[in-house]
Protein backbone atom coordinates (compact mmCIF):
# COMPACT_ATOMS: atom_id res chain seq x y z
CA UNK A 1 0.00 0.00 0.00
CA UNK A 2 2.59 2.71 0.93
CA UNK A 3 4.42 1.63 -2.08
CA UNK A 4 1.27 2.75 -4.40
CA UNK A 5 1.22 5.54 -2.61
CA UNK A 6 4.81 6.81 -3.02
CA UNK A 7 4.53 5.48 -6.70
CA UNK A 8 1.08 7.84 -6.85
CA UNK A 9 2.96 10.79 -5.74
CA UNK A 10 5.52 10.92 -8.21
CA UNK A 11 2.94 10.61 -10.65
CA UNK A 12 0.42 13.58 -9.78
CA UNK A 13 3.23 16.01 -8.79
CA UNK A 14 0.30 19.02 -7.67
CA UNK A 15 0.85 22.52 -9.18
CA UNK A 16 -0.97 25.52 -9.04
CA UNK A 17 -1.91 28.73 -11.15
CA UNK A 18 -2.48 31.69 -10.03
CA UNK A 19 -3.12 34.92 -12.12
CA UNK A 20 -5.23 37.64 -12.83
CA UNK A 21 -6.81 39.26 -15.94
CA UNK A 22 -8.16 42.28 -16.30
CA UNK A 23 -11.52 42.46 -18.23
CA UNK A 24 -14.33 44.91 -19.64
CA UNK A 25 -17.82 45.16 -18.50
CA UNK A 26 -19.71 43.04 -20.79
CA UNK A 27 -17.41 40.54 -20.63
CA UNK A 28 -18.68 37.26 -20.34
CA UNK A 29 -16.92 34.15 -18.11
CA UNK A 30 -16.36 30.77 -19.57
CA UNK A 31 -14.93 27.76 -17.30
CA UNK A 32 -15.18 24.25 -18.25
CA UNK A 33 -13.52 21.37 -16.29
CA UNK A 34 -13.78 17.98 -16.63
CA UNK A 35 -13.19 17.00 -13.21
CA UNK A 36 -12.55 19.20 -10.24
CA UNK A 37 -14.58 21.62 -8.43
CA UNK A 38 -15.48 25.26 -10.06
CA UNK A 39 -15.97 27.80 -7.59
CA UNK A 40 -16.73 31.29 -8.15
CA UNK A 41 -16.71 34.01 -5.94
CA UNK A 42 -16.92 38.04 -7.12
CA UNK A 43 -15.81 41.44 -6.11
CA UNK A 44 -15.75 44.81 -7.32
CA UNK A 45 -12.88 45.21 -9.64
CA UNK A 46 -13.09 44.73 -13.31
CA UNK A 47 -10.41 41.46 -13.32
CA UNK A 48 -10.78 38.14 -13.10
CA UNK A 49 -8.01 36.13 -10.50
CA UNK A 50 -7.70 32.76 -11.49
CA UNK A 51 -6.53 29.99 -8.87
CA UNK A 52 -6.27 26.40 -9.97
CA UNK A 53 -5.12 23.37 -8.50
CA UNK A 54 -4.03 20.66 -10.50
CA UNK A 55 -1.36 18.06 -11.47
CA UNK A 56 1.74 18.79 -13.35
CA UNK A 57 0.41 16.93 -15.90
CA UNK A 58 -2.37 19.53 -16.81
CA UNK A 59 -2.27 23.33 -18.13
CA UNK A 60 -4.71 25.83 -17.89
CA UNK A 61 -5.49 27.47 -20.67
CA UNK A 62 -6.44 31.48 -20.32
CA UNK A 63 -7.84 33.77 -23.41
CA UNK A 64 -9.47 36.83 -23.15
CA UNK A 65 -11.37 37.75 -26.67
CA UNK A 66 -13.92 40.63 -27.09
CA UNK A 67 -16.79 38.82 -25.65
CA UNK A 68 -15.60 36.13 -23.20
CA UNK A 69 -12.63 35.23 -20.83
CA UNK A 70 -12.63 31.64 -21.70
CA UNK A 71 -10.46 29.07 -18.77
CA UNK A 72 -9.82 25.27 -19.65
CA UNK A 73 -7.13 22.91 -18.47
CA UNK A 74 -5.81 20.86 -21.11
CA UNK A 75 -3.83 17.41 -20.43
CA UNK A 76 -0.87 16.85 -21.50
CA UNK A 77 -0.71 13.51 -21.50
CA UNK A 78 -2.14 10.79 -19.04
CA UNK A 79 -5.98 9.15 -18.40
CA UNK A 80 -8.79 11.48 -17.88
CA UNK A 81 -8.26 10.61 -14.25
CA UNK A 82 -5.74 12.60 -13.85
CA UNK A 83 -7.19 16.09 -15.39
CA UNK A 84 -8.70 17.30 -11.91
CA UNK A 85 -8.19 20.69 -11.31
CA UNK A 86 -9.91 22.58 -9.01
CA UNK A 87 -10.56 26.13 -9.71
CA UNK A 88 -11.40 29.14 -7.24
CA UNK A 89 -11.85 31.94 -9.53
CA UNK A 90 -12.81 35.67 -8.70
CA UNK A 91 -14.54 37.74 -10.88
CA UNK A 92 -16.24 40.91 -11.38
CA UNK A 93 -20.10 41.03 -9.90
CA UNK A 94 -21.73 42.07 -13.22
CA UNK A 95 -19.69 39.40 -15.16
CA UNK A 96 -21.98 36.67 -16.62
CA UNK A 97 -20.85 33.08 -15.47
CA UNK A 98 -21.02 30.09 -17.82
CA UNK A 99 -19.55 27.46 -16.22
CA UNK A 100 -19.94 23.83 -17.10
CA UNK A 101 -18.35 20.48 -15.96
CA UNK A 102 -18.09 16.47 -16.02
CA UNK A 103 -17.39 15.60 -12.73
CA UNK A 104 -17.44 18.57 -10.81
CA UNK A 105 -19.46 20.38 -8.07
CA UNK A 106 -19.91 24.00 -8.98
CA UNK A 107 -20.36 27.08 -6.29
CA UNK A 108 -21.33 31.01 -7.27
CA UNK A 109 -21.14 33.39 -4.73
CA UNK A 110 -22.71 36.94 -4.91
CA UNK A 111 -23.28 37.11 -8.71
CA UNK A 112 -25.17 39.71 -9.83
CA UNK A 113 -25.09 39.14 -13.31
CA UNK A 114 -26.56 36.06 -15.64
CA UNK A 115 -25.60 32.34 -14.41
CA UNK A 116 -25.34 29.30 -16.25
CA UNK A 117 -24.44 25.98 -14.19
CA UNK A 118 -24.16 22.31 -16.35
CA UNK A 119 -22.70 19.68 -14.74
CA UNK A 120 -23.00 15.73 -15.00
CA UNK A 121 -22.16 14.58 -11.66
CA UNK A 122 -21.89 17.07 -8.83
CA UNK A 123 -23.75 19.66 -6.87
CA UNK A 124 -24.74 22.82 -7.60
CA UNK A 125 -24.51 25.69 -5.52
CA UNK A 126 -25.68 29.32 -6.59
CA UNK A 127 -26.15 32.86 -3.73
CA UNK A 128 -27.09 35.47 -6.32
CA UNK A 129 -27.52 35.72 -10.09
CA UNK A 130 -29.89 38.11 -12.08
CA UNK A 131 -31.04 37.80 -15.84
CA UNK A 132 -31.04 34.13 -16.96
CA UNK A 133 -30.22 31.87 -14.89
CA UNK A 134 -30.10 28.26 -15.74
CA UNK A 135 -28.36 25.55 -13.21
CA UNK A 136 -28.28 22.10 -14.42
CA UNK A 137 -27.10 18.89 -13.30
CA UNK A 138 -27.32 14.79 -13.87
CA UNK A 139 -26.50 13.49 -10.45
CA UNK A 140 -26.45 16.29 -7.89
CA UNK A 141 -28.58 18.88 -5.95
CA UNK A 142 -29.13 21.71 -7.02
CA UNK A 143 -29.16 25.11 -4.68
CA UNK A 144 -30.15 28.35 -5.56
CA UNK A 145 -30.39 31.90 -3.03
CA UNK A 146 -31.02 35.16 -3.58
CA UNK A 147 -31.53 35.22 -7.52
CA UNK A 148 -33.58 37.72 -9.74
CA UNK A 149 -34.50 36.63 -13.33
CA UNK A 150 -35.62 33.65 -15.08
CA UNK A 151 -34.58 30.59 -13.50
CA UNK A 152 -34.53 27.10 -15.14
CA UNK A 153 -33.20 24.51 -12.79
CA UNK A 154 -33.06 20.81 -13.64
CA UNK A 155 -31.46 17.62 -12.27
CA UNK A 156 -32.17 13.95 -12.53
CA UNK A 157 -30.68 12.33 -9.46
CA UNK A 158 -31.33 15.00 -6.46
CA UNK A 159 -33.31 17.70 -4.89
CA UNK A 160 -34.07 21.16 -6.16
CA UNK A 161 -33.87 23.74 -2.99
CA UNK A 162 -34.65 27.73 -3.90
CA UNK A 163 -34.58 30.52 -1.46
CA UNK A 164 -35.38 34.25 -1.83
CA UNK A 165 -35.62 33.56 -5.27
CA UNK A 166 -38.17 36.46 -7.54
CA UNK A 167 -38.75 36.02 -11.01
CA UNK A 168 -40.04 33.02 -13.26
CA UNK A 169 -39.13 29.68 -12.62
CA UNK A 170 -38.92 26.42 -13.90
CA UNK A 171 -37.71 23.48 -11.91
CA UNK A 172 -37.72 19.45 -12.61
CA UNK A 173 -36.10 16.43 -11.34
CA UNK A 174 -36.92 12.37 -11.34
CA UNK A 175 -35.71 11.70 -8.04
CA UNK A 176 -35.60 14.18 -5.02
CA UNK A 177 -38.01 16.65 -3.04
CA UNK A 178 -38.13 20.21 -4.37
CA UNK A 179 -38.27 23.02 -1.84
CA UNK A 180 -39.10 26.90 -2.82
CA UNK A 181 -39.39 29.40 -0.01
CA UNK A 182 -39.27 33.00 0.02
CA UNK A 183 -40.28 32.84 -3.93
CA UNK A 184 -41.94 36.23 -5.63
CA UNK A 185 -43.08 34.88 -9.32
CA UNK A 186 -45.85 35.49 -11.16
CA UNK A 187 -45.56 32.06 -13.48
CA UNK A 188 -43.93 28.73 -11.71
CA UNK A 189 -43.60 24.94 -13.25
CA UNK A 190 -42.36 22.68 -10.88
CA UNK A 191 -42.09 19.00 -11.56
CA UNK A 192 -40.66 15.81 -9.49
CA UNK A 193 -41.58 12.38 -10.50
CA UNK A 194 -40.35 11.04 -6.86
CA UNK A 195 -40.10 13.61 -4.22
CA UNK A 196 -42.46 16.18 -2.13
CA UNK A 197 -43.06 19.68 -3.48
CA UNK A 198 -42.77 22.27 -1.16
CA UNK A 199 -43.91 25.97 -2.16
CA UNK A 200 -43.92 29.06 -0.33
CA UNK A 201 -44.15 32.13 -1.96
CA UNK A 202 -46.27 34.96 -4.06
CA UNK A 203 -49.56 33.70 -5.76
CA UNK A 204 -50.06 36.93 -7.94
CA UNK A 205 -53.42 37.65 -9.04
CA UNK A 206 -53.16 36.56 -13.12
CA UNK A 207 -50.45 34.33 -12.21
CA UNK A 208 -49.78 30.63 -13.55
CA UNK A 209 -48.79 27.68 -10.64
CA UNK A 210 -48.03 24.44 -11.50
CA UNK A 211 -46.96 21.42 -9.03
CA UNK A 212 -46.43 17.86 -9.68
CA UNK A 213 -44.84 14.91 -8.52
CA UNK A 214 -46.14 11.33 -9.07
CA UNK A 215 -44.87 9.87 -5.41
CA UNK A 216 -44.70 12.60 -2.92
CA UNK A 217 -46.64 15.43 -1.28
CA UNK A 218 -47.66 18.29 -2.24
CA UNK A 219 -47.26 21.05 0.35
CA UNK A 220 -48.11 25.02 -1.18
CA UNK A 221 -48.72 28.42 0.90
CA UNK A 222 -51.71 30.20 0.31
CA UNK A 223 -51.19 33.94 1.77
CA UNK A 224 -53.99 35.76 2.95
CA UNK A 225 -56.35 38.03 -0.04
CA UNK A 226 -55.05 35.50 -2.51
CA UNK A 227 -57.18 35.46 -5.72
CA UNK A 228 -56.60 32.04 -7.55
CA UNK A 229 -58.28 29.11 -9.01
CA UNK A 230 -57.05 26.39 -7.63
CA UNK A 231 -56.92 23.12 -9.21
CA UNK A 232 -56.35 19.93 -7.52
CA UNK A 233 -55.66 16.13 -8.98
CA UNK A 234 -54.92 13.22 -6.38
CA UNK A 235 -54.94 9.50 -7.75
CA UNK A 236 -54.26 8.09 -4.13
CA UNK A 237 -54.05 10.85 -1.47
CA UNK A 238 -55.92 13.25 0.63
CA UNK A 239 -56.61 16.97 0.30
CA UNK A 240 -55.88 18.99 3.13
CA UNK A 241 -56.44 22.60 3.80
CA UNK A 242 -55.68 24.67 7.08
CA UNK A 243 -58.30 27.48 6.21
CA UNK A 244 -61.78 26.63 4.61
CA UNK A 245 -62.22 25.90 0.83
CA UNK A 246 -65.56 25.91 -1.34
CA UNK A 247 -65.16 23.40 -4.00
CA UNK A 248 -66.45 24.48 -7.06
CA UNK A 249 -66.13 22.01 -9.42
CA UNK A 250 -65.28 18.12 -8.72
CA UNK A 251 -64.50 15.48 -11.12
CA UNK A 252 -63.37 11.65 -10.47
CA UNK A 253 -59.89 12.61 -8.86
CA UNK A 254 -59.83 15.87 -9.22
CA UNK A 255 -61.04 19.02 -8.34
CA UNK A 256 -61.25 22.69 -8.06
CA UNK A 257 -62.26 25.86 -6.20
CA UNK A 258 -61.39 29.46 -5.78
CA UNK A 259 -60.24 31.84 -3.79
CA UNK A 260 -61.28 35.38 -3.94
CA UNK A 261 -61.44 36.69 -7.72
CA UNK A 262 -59.77 33.34 -8.67
CA UNK A 263 -57.28 35.62 -11.01
CA UNK A 264 -54.46 33.33 -10.59
CA UNK A 265 -54.59 29.52 -11.83
CA UNK A 266 -52.60 27.03 -9.42
CA UNK A 267 -52.38 23.34 -10.47
CA UNK A 268 -51.20 20.75 -7.83
CA UNK A 269 -50.94 17.22 -8.78
CA UNK A 270 -49.77 14.14 -6.77
CA UNK A 271 -50.30 10.67 -7.99
CA UNK A 272 -49.38 8.94 -4.50
CA UNK A 273 -49.41 11.77 -1.79
CA UNK A 274 -51.44 14.14 -0.33
CA UNK A 275 -52.00 17.68 -1.00
CA UNK A 276 -51.73 20.09 1.59
CA UNK A 277 -52.70 23.85 1.43
CA UNK A 278 -51.16 25.85 4.22
CA UNK A 279 -50.57 29.76 5.13
CA UNK A 280 -47.14 30.94 4.54
CA UNK A 281 -44.64 30.15 7.35
CA UNK A 282 -46.81 27.40 8.79
CA UNK A 283 -45.84 24.86 6.18
CA UNK A 284 -45.29 21.80 8.49
CA UNK A 285 -48.39 22.27 10.22
CA UNK A 286 -49.91 18.98 12.21
CA UNK A 287 -53.30 17.68 10.04
CA UNK A 288 -54.59 16.62 13.08
CA UNK A 289 -54.19 19.77 15.46
CA UNK A 290 -54.02 23.11 13.16
CA UNK A 291 -57.84 22.71 12.27
CA UNK A 292 -57.65 21.47 8.61
CA UNK A 293 -60.28 21.68 6.57
CA UNK A 294 -61.28 19.27 3.83
CA UNK A 295 -63.77 20.87 1.01
CA UNK A 296 -67.06 20.52 2.79
CA UNK A 297 -65.14 22.62 5.54
CA UNK A 298 -65.93 19.88 8.17
CA UNK A 299 -62.54 20.28 9.74
CA UNK A 300 -61.80 16.25 8.38
CA UNK A 301 -59.29 15.79 5.69
CA UNK A 302 -60.74 13.82 3.36
CA UNK A 303 -60.45 12.10 0.11
CA UNK A 304 -61.60 14.59 -2.95
CA UNK A 305 -62.42 11.81 -5.15
CA UNK A 306 -65.07 8.35 -4.74
CA UNK A 307 -63.21 5.55 -3.07
CA UNK A 308 -60.73 4.12 -5.74
CA UNK A 309 -58.71 0.89 -5.21
CA UNK A 310 -55.15 1.61 -4.38
CA UNK A 311 -52.51 0.54 -6.36
CA UNK A 312 -49.49 -1.43 -4.87
CA UNK A 313 -47.85 2.01 -3.02
CA UNK A 314 -44.47 2.40 -4.90
CA UNK A 315 -41.50 1.38 -3.76
CA UNK A 316 -38.58 2.91 -5.73
CA UNK A 317 -36.10 1.02 -6.39
CA UNK A 318 -32.52 1.72 -3.92
CA UNK A 319 -29.83 3.39 -6.34
CA UNK A 320 -27.02 1.27 -5.85
CA UNK A 321 -23.72 2.92 -4.09
CA UNK B 1 -52.89 12.70 -36.17
CA UNK B 2 -55.25 15.84 -35.79
CA UNK B 3 -59.18 15.39 -34.80
CA UNK B 4 -61.90 17.81 -34.51
CA UNK B 5 -60.66 19.05 -31.23
CA UNK B 6 -56.82 19.68 -32.86
CA UNK B 7 -57.86 23.41 -33.46
CA UNK B 8 -59.55 23.69 -30.59
CA UNK B 9 -57.09 23.74 -27.93
CA UNK B 10 -55.67 27.37 -28.35
CA UNK B 11 -59.25 28.24 -27.58
CA UNK B 12 -59.37 25.63 -24.58
CA UNK B 13 -56.14 27.37 -23.61
CA UNK B 14 -56.90 30.68 -24.06
CA UNK B 15 -60.58 29.46 -22.00
CA UNK B 16 -62.32 31.21 -24.86
CA UNK B 17 -64.73 28.12 -24.73
CA UNK B 18 -68.75 28.02 -23.48
CA UNK B 19 -68.81 25.53 -20.32
CA UNK B 20 -70.43 22.93 -23.05
CA UNK B 21 -67.43 22.61 -25.46
CA UNK B 22 -65.29 23.33 -22.91
CA UNK B 23 -66.57 19.70 -21.02
CA UNK B 24 -66.91 17.73 -24.31
CA UNK B 25 -63.97 18.69 -25.21
CA UNK B 26 -62.25 17.70 -21.78
CA UNK B 27 -64.04 14.55 -21.96
CA UNK B 28 -62.11 13.77 -25.43
CA UNK B 29 -59.09 14.83 -23.83
CA UNK B 30 -59.69 12.27 -20.93
CA UNK B 31 -59.63 9.82 -23.98
CA UNK B 32 -57.14 10.91 -26.27
CA UNK B 33 -52.97 10.72 -25.48
CA UNK B 34 -52.63 12.66 -28.56
CA UNK B 35 -54.57 15.67 -27.55
CA UNK B 36 -53.87 15.92 -23.91
CA UNK B 37 -50.36 15.58 -24.84
CA UNK B 38 -50.49 18.78 -27.09
CA UNK B 39 -52.43 20.40 -24.84
CA UNK B 40 -49.56 19.62 -22.06
CA UNK B 41 -46.78 21.19 -24.73
CA UNK B 42 -49.14 23.96 -25.78
CA UNK B 43 -49.56 25.50 -22.18
CA UNK B 44 -45.63 25.28 -21.74
CA UNK B 45 -45.03 26.82 -25.05
CA UNK B 46 -47.57 30.10 -23.47
CA UNK B 47 -46.19 29.46 -20.38
CA UNK B 48 -43.00 30.26 -21.67
CA UNK B 49 -43.82 33.07 -24.33
CA UNK B 50 -45.65 34.59 -21.07
CA UNK B 51 -42.56 34.84 -19.23
CA UNK B 52 -40.75 36.73 -22.39
CA UNK B 53 -40.18 40.31 -21.46
CA UNK B 54 -42.91 42.70 -23.77
CA UNK B 55 -39.87 45.42 -24.09
CA UNK B 56 -41.36 48.43 -25.55
CA UNK B 57 -39.89 49.65 -29.03
CA UNK B 58 -36.80 51.90 -28.80
CA UNK B 59 -38.43 54.73 -30.65
CA UNK B 60 -42.73 54.17 -30.29
CA UNK B 61 -43.66 55.50 -34.01
CA UNK B 62 -47.07 56.03 -33.38
CA UNK B 63 -47.48 59.34 -31.78
CA UNK B 64 -46.11 61.03 -34.70
CA UNK B 65 -48.41 58.46 -37.32
CA UNK B 66 -51.47 59.47 -35.09
CA UNK B 67 -50.92 62.92 -35.63
CA UNK B 68 -50.44 63.02 -39.52
CA UNK B 69 -53.65 60.94 -39.47
CA UNK B 70 -55.72 62.87 -36.90
CA UNK B 71 -56.09 59.83 -34.51
CA UNK B 72 -56.08 60.39 -31.07
CA UNK B 73 -52.85 59.27 -29.61
CA UNK B 74 -54.16 58.43 -26.25
CA UNK B 75 -54.44 54.61 -26.38
CA UNK B 76 -52.23 52.11 -24.73
CA UNK B 77 -50.18 49.52 -26.08
CA UNK B 78 -52.06 46.56 -26.67
CA UNK B 79 -51.78 43.64 -24.06
CA UNK B 80 -49.77 40.45 -25.49
CA UNK B 81 -51.68 37.72 -26.28
CA UNK B 82 -50.49 34.28 -27.32
CA UNK B 83 -52.99 33.07 -29.25
CA UNK B 84 -51.34 31.12 -31.99
CA UNK B 85 -52.80 29.04 -34.54
CA UNK B 86 -52.23 24.92 -33.84
CA UNK B 87 -50.34 24.49 -36.61
CA UNK B 88 -47.84 26.60 -35.02
CA UNK B 89 -48.25 25.62 -31.35
CA UNK B 90 -47.37 22.02 -32.60
CA UNK B 91 -44.36 23.57 -34.16
CA UNK B 92 -43.73 25.66 -31.20
CA UNK B 93 -44.14 22.38 -28.82
CA UNK B 94 -41.61 20.40 -31.23
CA UNK B 95 -38.94 23.36 -30.58
CA UNK B 96 -40.18 23.63 -26.53
CA UNK B 97 -39.31 20.03 -26.40
CA UNK B 98 -36.17 20.32 -28.24
CA UNK B 99 -35.19 23.54 -26.11
CA UNK B 100 -36.35 21.84 -22.82
CA UNK B 101 -35.42 18.54 -22.89
CA UNK B 102 -35.02 18.62 -18.94
CA UNK B 103 -31.67 17.35 -19.21
CA UNK B 104 -28.48 18.88 -18.81
CA UNK B 105 -27.29 16.25 -21.30
CA UNK B 106 -28.62 17.79 -24.34
CA UNK B 107 -27.56 21.26 -23.66
CA UNK B 108 -24.00 19.88 -23.23
CA UNK B 109 -23.63 18.29 -26.14
CA UNK B 110 -24.74 20.87 -28.19
CA UNK B 111 -21.30 23.09 -26.68
CA UNK B 112 -18.11 22.94 -27.39
CA UNK B 113 -16.51 21.58 -24.17
CA UNK B 114 -16.00 18.22 -22.24
CA UNK B 115 -18.92 16.80 -23.53
CA UNK B 116 -18.15 18.37 -27.17
CA UNK B 117 -20.62 18.43 -29.45
CA UNK B 118 -21.50 15.55 -31.71
CA UNK B 119 -24.59 15.64 -34.64
CA UNK B 120 -24.60 11.48 -33.86
CA UNK B 121 -26.58 12.35 -30.98
CA UNK B 122 -29.52 14.17 -33.21
CA UNK B 123 -30.67 11.15 -34.92
CA UNK B 124 -31.99 9.87 -31.91
CA UNK B 125 -33.29 13.07 -30.55
CA UNK B 126 -35.31 13.76 -33.30
CA UNK B 127 -36.68 10.30 -32.94
CA UNK B 128 -37.57 10.84 -29.46
CA UNK B 129 -39.17 14.26 -30.25
CA UNK B 130 -42.07 13.07 -31.19
CA UNK B 131 -42.36 9.83 -30.48
CA UNK B 132 -44.31 9.29 -27.36
CA UNK B 133 -47.57 10.44 -29.01
CA UNK B 134 -48.38 6.79 -30.02
CA UNK B 135 -47.05 3.61 -28.31
CA UNK B 136 -45.81 1.78 -31.25
CA UNK B 137 -43.89 4.72 -32.06
CA UNK B 138 -43.13 5.59 -28.33
CA UNK B 139 -41.81 2.12 -27.93
CA UNK B 140 -39.75 2.13 -31.05
CA UNK B 141 -37.95 5.63 -29.53
CA UNK B 142 -37.29 4.11 -26.18
CA UNK B 143 -35.53 0.88 -27.33
CA UNK B 144 -33.77 3.34 -29.66
CA UNK B 145 -32.33 5.38 -27.30
CA UNK B 146 -31.46 2.53 -24.59
CA UNK B 147 -29.74 0.80 -27.18
CA UNK B 148 -27.96 3.97 -27.42
CA UNK B 149 -27.33 4.18 -23.72
CA UNK B 150 -26.16 0.57 -23.67
CA UNK B 151 -23.49 1.51 -26.13
CA UNK B 152 -22.29 4.19 -24.30
CA UNK B 153 -21.61 1.82 -21.69
CA UNK B 154 -20.23 -0.76 -23.06
CA UNK B 155 -18.00 1.66 -24.88
CA UNK B 156 -17.42 3.05 -21.79
CA UNK B 157 -17.95 6.61 -22.99
CA UNK B 158 -20.99 6.70 -20.19
CA UNK B 159 -19.01 6.39 -16.19
CA UNK B 160 -20.31 3.84 -14.13
CA UNK B 161 -22.23 6.61 -11.91
CA UNK B 162 -23.85 8.12 -14.48
CA UNK B 163 -25.45 4.85 -16.09
CA UNK B 164 -26.04 3.61 -12.35
CA UNK B 165 -28.25 7.35 -11.94
CA UNK B 166 -29.92 7.20 -15.26
CA UNK B 167 -30.65 3.02 -14.64
CA UNK B 168 -31.98 4.40 -11.38
CA UNK B 169 -34.36 7.35 -12.41
CA UNK B 170 -35.59 5.22 -15.74
CA UNK B 171 -36.47 2.70 -12.91
CA UNK B 172 -38.38 5.30 -11.17
CA UNK B 173 -40.14 6.63 -14.21
CA UNK B 174 -41.19 2.81 -15.02
CA UNK B 175 -42.85 2.65 -12.04
CA UNK B 176 -44.80 5.99 -12.34
CA UNK B 177 -45.58 4.77 -15.88
CA UNK B 178 -47.04 1.49 -14.68
CA UNK B 179 -49.02 3.04 -11.85
CA UNK B 180 -50.17 5.41 -14.29
CA UNK B 181 -51.29 3.09 -16.51
CA UNK B 182 -53.03 0.37 -14.04
CA UNK B 183 -54.86 3.25 -12.75
CA UNK B 184 -56.07 4.17 -15.92
CA UNK B 185 -57.52 0.46 -16.20
CA UNK B 186 -59.62 1.38 -13.24
CA UNK B 187 -60.92 5.14 -14.46
CA UNK B 188 -59.98 5.59 -18.30
CA UNK B 189 -61.71 8.58 -18.40
CA UNK B 190 -60.08 10.52 -16.21
CA UNK B 191 -58.40 13.52 -17.36
CA UNK B 192 -55.57 13.74 -14.66
CA UNK B 193 -54.50 10.42 -15.14
CA UNK B 194 -54.43 10.55 -18.98
CA UNK B 195 -52.25 13.73 -18.56
CA UNK B 196 -50.38 12.03 -15.81
CA UNK B 197 -49.25 9.06 -17.97
CA UNK B 198 -48.62 11.21 -21.20
CA UNK B 199 -45.93 13.70 -18.78
CA UNK B 200 -44.29 10.46 -17.64
CA UNK B 201 -43.74 9.15 -20.88
CA UNK B 202 -42.37 11.97 -22.03
CA UNK B 203 -40.24 12.43 -19.23
CA UNK B 204 -38.58 8.87 -19.77
CA UNK B 205 -37.59 9.84 -23.42
CA UNK B 206 -36.47 13.19 -22.35
CA UNK B 207 -34.05 11.36 -19.67
CA UNK B 208 -33.09 8.90 -22.06
CA UNK B 209 -32.49 11.47 -25.01
CA UNK B 210 -30.28 13.31 -22.72
CA UNK B 211 -28.67 9.39 -21.72
CA UNK B 212 -27.80 8.76 -25.25
CA UNK B 213 -27.01 12.92 -26.48
CA UNK B 214 -24.51 12.16 -23.42
CA UNK B 215 -23.19 8.59 -24.48
CA UNK B 216 -22.38 10.27 -28.27
CA UNK B 217 -20.86 13.14 -27.03
CA UNK B 218 -18.50 11.86 -24.17
CA UNK B 219 -15.17 11.28 -25.14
Amino acid sequence: MLTTVAVLATLFVSQQTDTQVAVRPGTRLDVTNVGGAIIVRTWTQNAVRVHAEHSDRMAIQIVLDAAALTIKGSSRRGPPQEQEVNYTITAPRWMALNLSGVHSDVEVEGSEAPVTVETVNGDVKCRGGTGYISLQSVSGSIGLQQAKGRVEVHTVSDGITLTDVSGDITGETVSGEVRLEGIESGNVDISTVSGEVVYDGTIRDGGHYRFSTHNGDVIIAIPDKTNATISVSTFNGDFASSFPVSVTETKRHRFSFTIGSGSARVELATFNGDIKLRRPGHLHGDDDHDGDHDQDGDHEPTRPTPPTPRPTPPTPPTLPR
Amino acid sequence: MKDQWTERLSDYLDEEMATPEREALEAHLAACVECSTTLLELRRVVGRARALDDQPPATDLWPTIARRIGVETGRRRPVRRFTVSVPQLLAASIAVIIASGGTVWLAMSRRAGPLGQQPAATSTAAVARVSWTSDTRYDAAIVQLQSALEDGRKSGRLDSTTVRVVEHSLAIIDTAIAQARRALVLDPGSSYLNRHLAETMQRKIQLLRGAAALATART
